[in-house]
């Protein structure tokens, strides 16, 4: 079976099962929703913004202030991106196609980033001992969710390291 | 959507009077560990951003992993702002502080 990402020419191909297209596309729309509608207190806003500077609360504020905006639009482009591709695959042999253009490979890398922080703030991974998950523990399938979109980080990864494409 | 803020909406930037920590006094840039950004993530993020070799980036990464944080960057206060800005938008753990 090929894998979730796949070179196909100088493009990389994204292959998707129907579980996996439900799955990437609640979450997207999920972490969507938390950004654009923030609810007091929900940890992932606080992952994915960061403090900025320590030792100085003052210019912690005015960095984040800063850089907020910018932050929130770009992590809200990348999930609009992958919602995108989810919506222009076609359909083959079973599983949903899509080639991925320009900066998308990047766009879908951080939006799996993201989504995997969200769902490790949302568990409060910082204080899990992995080990100690047994099949019952509410954290067992996040987990596993985490897991599966960072095999499929690790797929992209691979590919963009051999297209070279950090110089 | 988040708006850009317009002229009007735009605080000055406050001038830092203080001369022992104004103008050009390095401000160390620190990346954290963290448990779920992968290695190899961290190590194509390093690449991107700073532009470091393969084999830096993945030194710098081992040491986050290993000591829980790694000085990455020691540059002007802008600089440092806009390598923060960068990695917090590859979703890192990193903060700036002046240089000790």
């Amino acid at each position: 079976m090929s894998g979730t990402f796949a070179r196909n020419g100088d493009r990389i191909r994204l292959q998707l099962r129907p579980p996996e297209v439900e799955l990437l596309g609640r979450l997207a729309g999920e972490l969507r929703t938390a950004l654009d509608a923030p609810e007091p207190g929900d940890p992932v806003r606080s992952r994915l913004f960061p403090p900025a500077v320590l030792g100085d609360p003052e210019a912690d504020r005015e960095v984040r202030d800063l850089l907020a905006d910018a932050l929130l639009a770009d992590r809200l482009d990348a999930l609009a991106a992958v919602l995108e591709l989810l919506e222009r695959g076609r359909r083959s042999r079973g599983r949903l196609v899509v080639d991925l253009r320009d900066d998308e490979p990047l766009l879908v890398l951080g939006a799996l980033n993201d989504i995997r922080l969200a769902i490790g703030a949302r568990i409060d991974i910082e204080t899990i001992d992995r080990e100690q998950v047994g099949e019952d523990d509410p954290a067992a399938y996040p987990i596993a969710v985490m897991d599966h979109l960072g095999w499929w980080q690790e797929q992209l990864l691979v590919i963009l390291d051999g297209r070279d494409d950090t110089t | 959507m988040a708006q850009a803020a317009g002229p009007t909406t735009t605080p000055a930037r406050e001038v830092d009077t203080d001369p022992e920590v104004s103008a050009d006094l390095p401000w160390d840039v620190i990346v954290w560990d963290d448990p779920v950004n992968l290695m190899s993530y961290v190590v194509f993020v390093f690449k991107r951003v700073f532009g470091f070799p393969d084999h830096l980036a993945h030194k710098l990464m081992l040491e986050v992993h290993e000591q829980g944080r790694a000085l990455v960057a020691s540059e002007p206060r802008e600089q440092a702002e806009r390598y923060v800005h960068a990695l917090h938008g590859y979703g890192l753990r990193a903060t700036m502080e002046r240089t000790s």
